[in-house]
């Protein structure tokens, strides 16, 4: 019979040579350990997505004749617009084109857009991410850019076979290199100023001297295009507070960054048509 | 013919449920910034109503569950829960563990504890890690308000659940109603 000291001892003794075995444990099989339990998972995050999704569906259906007509017809309204827009935007793509072939300049980066709906949102003061309902199954890569109708969303850290994690701009451990509209200077973008109750806020750091900013008159930061997936010109937010740094040499401050990230639907994913660029 | 006994798989699934729903409610609140974690939970029909093999599995399973799903190094969930488990078991011989008032009380703790455990690992990637505190902070102070509310439910849930298949939860013999 055992001693009472190691039989009281034994549930730490038993913990002690699961988590031997946990650590000697190969890679391989930790990696498909988690992949399994995630999968097991996979179906409850994203049914109530698809639930909410029929819900719609169901309210939509209620709605009157006259109101699908009135709806309809602002619609088409829009229809005509964008159909403009779309014209424009290819004009202005062959411009580019005629420059670049002109002046030999590297090409910009290519990208299939690939919408997705949002399943879950997990914001803590820990991390802040959201799983899209698309993945391995779409050809979604790791990495690969997220934006929205405001700018820049996240990116693309794990993907599964029908879902997808986004690292949230909001995230602690999302970082970007970004520049001040209608500036060429790189700055350094982190997330993570994540208040209960109040706006989503993030951080700049190296930002040069001469760049001045305040939460009267905030200068818009957006993606600089440098060392990183997101092509330039992708809003990130609005820099509210800018003051020196401990070294003197560069700023550092806050970017008030937008509301909508909280509430959103739905996103879309830029799948690089070149794969190496990721 | 031996019976197969399934207490390990109640526990677990009632994990399972709980997290689900927990991520649920996350979910509608991301608008206002607040998370609720209520991990502590895990724990405490496990370790104090379940015997200790079933126990252990039950929580290993629930660890592993939690960890594929969140962004921490994989095992840590594992870890911590099993580090309660194991205190919990250690001294639950001396506890009045059959109330549900005294589920509430350890759960808390345990969730305090697991809360502080994995902030002072993922606090560091923040910019500014006083602001980060005082997030978690917040969050804390929601979770332990929404564990209060429902652990008498969620004990209530995984007792009833062994009651609908007519077995004791400690012994595992079988009980007839």
């Amino acid at each position: 019979m055992l001693p009472k000291r190691f039989d009281q001892a034994r549930p730490f003794f038993t913990l002690g040579i699961i988590l031997l075995v946990w650590v000697l444990l190969p890679l391989v099989l930790k990696t498909f350990t988690r992949a399994t339990f995630f999968a097991i998972q996979a179906p409850l995050i994203v049914a109530d997505s698809y639930v909410q999704d029929l819900q719609t569906f169901w309210s939509n259906r209620l709605h009157s004749k006259d109101e699908l007509l009135k709806a309809g017809k602002d619609l088409s309204g829009l229809i005509a617009q964008y159909e403009f827009s779309v014209q424009q935007n290819k004009e202005l793509e062959a411009e580019i084109l005629r420059l670049e072939n002109l002046l030999k300049l590297p090409s910009m980066p290519a990208f299939r857009f690939e919408p997705a709906r949002v399943a879950r949102r997990d914001f803590s003061g820990w991390w802040q991410r959201i799983i899209i309902r698309k993945g391995d199954n779409y050809g979604i890569p790791v990495g690969a850019p997220v934006v929205f109708a405001g700018g820049v969303v996240g990116r693309v850290i794990e993907v599964h076979h029908y879902t997808a994690v986004v690292d949230l701009l909001t995230s602690p451990t999302f970082r970007l290199a970004a520049t001040v509209s209608g500036d060429n200077k790189p700055i350094s973008y982190q997330g993570g100023l994540n208040t209960s109750f109040r706006s989503p806020r993030g951080t700049v750091e190296f930002v040069p001297l001469d760049i001045l900013a305040s939460k009267n008159s905030p200068r818009r930061l957006v993606t600089s295009g440098l060392g990183g997936v997101f092509p330039p010109g992708l809003a990130i937010g609005d820099i509210t507070r800018l003051e020196p740094s401990t070294d003197g040499l560069f700023k550092s401050g806050e970017v008030a960054l937008d509301e909508r990230l909280g509430s959103l639907t739905e996103v879309t994913v830029l799948v690089p048509l070149n794969p190496e660029e990721l | 013919m031996r019976r197969y006994d399934p207490r390990w798989f109640i526990v677990a699934g009632a994990n399972l449920l709980l997290w689900w729903l927990v991520g649920l409610a996350n979910n509608y609140l991301a608008n206002s910034a607040v998370h609720l974690y209520v991990g502590g939970l895990f724990v405490i029909y496990a370790a104090l109503r379940l015997d200790r093999k079933h126990g252990l599995i039950a929580i290993v399973l629930t660890g592993l569950l939690i960890d594929a799903a969140e962004p921490v190094p994989h095992g840590t969930s594992l870890l911590l829960l099993g580090l309660v488990h194991a205190t919990l078991l250690y001294g639950r011989q001396r506890f009045p563990r059959e109330g549900a008032v005294f589920g509430i009380v350890v759960a808390l703790f345990a969730n305090l504890f697991l809360v502080i455990a994995l902030s002072f690992l993922l606090v560091g990637a923040n910019p500014r890690p006083a602001s980060a505190w005082l997030r978690i902070f917040a969050d804390l102070l929601a979770s332990q308000l929404f564990l209060l509310l429902i652990t008498p439910w969620f004990l209530a849930l995984q007792d009833r659940a062994m009651e609908l298949v007519s077995i004791h939860p400690e012994t595992g013999r079988r009980v007839s109603l």
